[in-house]
């Protein structure tokens, strides 16, 4: 794991920072430089909704290597409260607990660890609310 | 003088749940002697996906949460831990990261065994009374390791909690604090060593029993208070046992420290253990009620506070994640399970 | 004269497990075989386009550079990539060449070598890299995890089933057992498809294209080639491409019952042949999982949106039917090297075309259609081919 996307990326990982358009109100995740709608630089940073409901969800039983230690996990596509949508892993339940439409919240977890001396990168993850 | 104390409170307490029993049974021991030995009957286990770092983030979290204030006025953020994630590279710089409180601010990760979130305590104490900083986090966060078969792994739990420290809105004003601090080998972990290593009973009498005892007299002298002066006291619980005696010993009642004994569902959460007892008991306190708490951290010291519950207290108590909530919440796990998410088999 | 590309010539390596060679092997055969297969001198063949997915991140990075070597060829290369559709986004850059006049006579080679890696590991990681790497797999996301997520969309909105999903591959082995280079001549039974270890729930263990080695190659010819040569024994024009995108990632999208860039390009396709689905016989879809069939046959047009498992049910695209789906047996019994599959997709219409498909070939038609799909939907390349007399 490269430490200049580790430090790129934190506060989009550990805040889920994506921005808002000042010109047209857009909001979007991950963060840009630019309005993903209207592609104007007058963006500012925007802290997304850390609650939302479960749109979809599967539970992964193969995987990449560096995440194979997790497995199994459940992912899925949660629209937040201020209506964007990320993709993200669901925690802290089981399998049978995870219904469609269900509320989550954010939480702070690790994604993946670079072997045993390398880095390790956090970010959000969701559990039920 | 200016007053100083606790202004909000965090604890987190990871899901899962080992039975002192279903270790025994791998052991082939007695289930219901140890029992009622340590008075300790599950102790808590981290996800996989969890770790020192991950806790002290939920547990401060909470504690931003509760207050409600910008992180931005943080001013200092000590993260107290004898299990850290990265040996060099600090914890509190994550925590700070991921609060959204950089960059203005000092922060250091701790280690002084058991006790070293109280330690940061002190730290935030010091900083905000000298005027330096608004506000410190004080984090205790541990995800304890424990040889297999070896005593310690009936109770080596997982936890942490985190305590907003400063001037204003303060919940439970500090009354005072009181150290001890001698060299004493009762538990320790060498550099690149997995597992730690202890005196076995000589953790007992002359390190846990000697050191609480000496802050917490020391303390109540200072302050010219007895142990029925106060409604609450929380002591560092490795087990149930050890601060029960303690209690006794100091002249303090079974009802008084009743309240912070959480250790009997999530064992011993080592850096958080006294602390999350106080996080536990201002969720149940009234304004006007005085809490004790005295920490203690192998190596060997002890850190005793005196609080005084404010009326501000009623404000933040209804805040959702609350020890009580993480303490309702758990999965029981069997012993393969608990060997994977320890990293003992992978 | 209208201008217009032909295909000339074209050849396939077998697909599955070539533990023995090296990717530029593979393309090396390929190569030669399509120039074999047009008569023409190795020479007449002015540049090459070569589509592949891996090369380069996983390993050799100018994958032409080894395989003209190979053919002692000095010529213009370029490697194109596109994710899983890189073979048909070489194609279409080829195509590019010989319409601007820049070319005559080009080869296009679609090229993959996966055998090397592991399944449960580095596949997953390279597959992760045709999705939003760093906001969907480096959150935990698969690729087939997010199939399994579009397959949930589209059971929950039409009613499909398990049995209409499962359906697809097999009908897709039963076709691929007639394919002498298909990686799989074997039928697999619906029990099977069903009863299956979920890898992400409802996808099965046996639901995705199986990840292989090989290559395939293509020669085009402008008019002019055409012309000066009557003989020529294959001349098959390239009468619609479209090319369209999506967001990468599922999350951004409106719809997760159908996919956009797949309607995209069929329309342009279409609008540039000049005919619409109807007129479609046979097709080569992007079957990598079960709804990917199930998803192009309604987003191109072929079947009314949500009745696309019902009809594989019933049999509406088996061979012999108003428009057989599939009949080299798909990525799913032929494999999936990811590169050259677009690429082979195209040489099954060509064989179609010619009456060279043996047990598997459809009677009597004058269209056929292929569709290359990157990720999820991220890119889509629809190509359709058309008889000599009919593309003119």
């Amino acid at each position: 794991m490269e430490p200049p996307k580790i430090w790129r990326e934190k506060r989009e990982r550990y805040l889920a920072v994506g921005i808002k358009c000042l010109d047209c109100e857009n909001k979007s995740f991950p963060k840009s430089e630019f309005c993903t709608k209207c592609s104007s630089n007058n963006v500012k940073e925007y802290k997304l909704a850390d609650t939302g409901k479960l749109l979809y969800f599967t539970q992964i039983t193969q995987t990449a290597q560096e995440m194979i230690e997790y497995a199994p996990y459940i992912v899925g596509i949660v629209e937040l409260d201020d209506t964007l949508k990320v993709t993200g892993q669901i925690v802290d339940c089981n399998l049978d607990e995870v219904k469609e439409g269900m509320s989550v919240r954010m939480v702070f977890r690790i994604l993946a660890r670079d072997g045993n001396e390398g880095l390790i990168r956090y970010g959000f993850k969701f559990a039920p609310s | 003088m200016s007053k100083v104390g606790i202004v909000s409170y965090g604890s987190y307490i990871p899901r899962y749940r080992i039975a002192i029993e279903e270790i025994a049974k791998i052991w082939n021991e007695d289930a219901d002697e140890l029992i009622s030995q340590l008075q300790v009957v599950s102790k808590t286990v981290p996800g996989l996906d969890e770790d020192v770092a991950t806790m002290a983030v939920e547990s401060a979290r909470n504690a931003v949460n509760r207050w409600g204030g910008n992180s931005n006025d943080i001013g200092a953020i000590y993260v107290g831990s004898e299990s850290r994630p990265y040996a060099v590279k600090p914890t509190a710089t994550i925590v700070a990261a991921a609060l959204d409180a950089e960059k203005t601010l000092t922060a250091a990760d701790l280690e002084f065994a058991c006790k070293a979130a109280t330690a940061g305590m002190q730290m935030c104490i010091g900083l905000v009374k000298s005027d330096m900083i608004d506000y410190g986090l004080a984090i205790g966060s541990d995800s304890s390791q424990a040889r297999p078969r070896d005593p310690l792994e009936y109770t080596a739990g997982a936890g942490s909690a985190a305590f907003l420290i400063g001037e204003k809105n303060i919940i439970a004003e500090l009354e005072g604090t009181y150290s001890v601090t001698t060299d004493t080998p009762d538990f320790w972990r060498r550099e690149g060593a997995v597992y730690p290593t202890h005196g076995q009973r000589f953790t007992g009498q002359p390190a846990y029993f000697q050191h609480t005892i000496d802050a917490s007299k020391g303390l109540m002298e200072k302050l010219g208070s007895e142990p029925s002066d106060y409604h609450h006291v929380t002591f560092h619980q490795p087990n149930t046992k050890f601060p029960l005696s303690v209690a006794r010993m100091l002249g303090f009642s079974n009802e008084q420290v009743e309240k912070s004994l959480i250790c009997k569902e999530i064992g011993n959460t080592y850096s958080a253990a006294s602390i999350l007892g106080l996080a536990h008991i201002l969720n149940h306190s009234k304004p006007g009620e005085r809490i004790f708490m005295t920490s203690y951290g192998s190596g060997a010291g002890s850190d005793a506070f005196s609080f005084m519950v404010t009326d501000e207290i009623e404000k933040i108590q209804s805040y959702p994640y609350s020890t009580n909530y993480y303490l309702n919440r758990k999965e029981m796990i069997d012993y393969g399970t608990y060997a994977r998410y320890k990293g003992v088999i992978r | 004269m209208k201008q217009n590309v032909y295909i000339t010539g074209f050849s396939s390596t077998k697909f599955g497990e070539h533990y023995d060679k090296a990717a530029s092997s593979l393309a090396t055969k390929a190569l030669l075989g399509s120039i074999n297969d047009a008569e023409i001198k190795k020479e007449s063949v002015q540049a090459a386009f070569f589509g592949s997915l891996v090369s380069g991140s996983n390993s050799q990075t100018s994958i032409g550079s080894t395989c003209i070597r190979e053919c002692a060829l000095q010529i213009p290369i370029t490697r194109i990539e596109a994710g899983n559709a890189s073979g048909a986004a070489a194609f279409q850059q080829a195509y590019s060449g010989i319409l601007s006049g820049l070319y005559d006579c080009v080869a296009v080679v679609g090229v993959e070598k996966l055998s090397d890696y592991v399944i449960g590991g580095t596949i997953e990681k390279i597959l992760g890299a045709t999705i939003d790497y760093h906001w969907e797999f480096e959150m935990g996301a698969t690729l087939a995890s997010l199939y399994a997520i579009l397959t949930k969309a589209h059971m929950k909105e039409f009613k499909t089933t398990l049995e209409q999903l499962a359906a697809v591959p097999v009908k897709n082995h039963k076709n691929g057992v007639k394919n002498p280079l298909a990686q799989f001549r074997r039928e697999i039974s619906l029990d099977r498809f069903l009863k299956a270890k979920r890898i992400a729930d409802p996808i099965g263990r046996f639901d995705p294209a199986t990840y292989c080695d090989g290559a395939s190659s293509i020669i085009l010819s402008s008019s002019k080639i055409i012309a000066e040569n009557p003989d020529i024994k294959t001349k098959i024009p390239i009468v619609g491409l479209g090319h369209a995108s999506d967001t990468l990632s599922l999350h951004h999208r409106d719809t997760l019952t159908s996919l956009q860039a797949t309607k995209k390009a069929a329309n342009q396709a279409f609008k540039m042949a000049n005919i619409n689905a109807k007129d479609i016989n046979v097709a080569e879809v992007h079957d990598s999982y079960p709804i990917g069939e199930i998803l192009a046959i309604e987003d191109i047009g072929f079947f009314p949106k949500g009745e696309g498992g019902k009809a594989t049910e019933d049999g509406l695209t088996s061979p012999g039917s108003e428009i057989s789906i599939n009949p080299s047996g798909g990525l799913k019994a032929r494999g999936d090297p990811f590169g050259a599959t677009g690429i082979a997709q195209i040489v099954e219409i060509v064989k179609q075309m010619k009456g060279e498909a043996g047990e598997r070939q459809t009677a009597d038609f004058n269209y056929g259609l292929t569709q290359n799909v990157s990720g999820t939907g991220a890119m889509t390349y629809v190509t359709i081919l058309a008889r000599e007399e009919v593309g003119k």
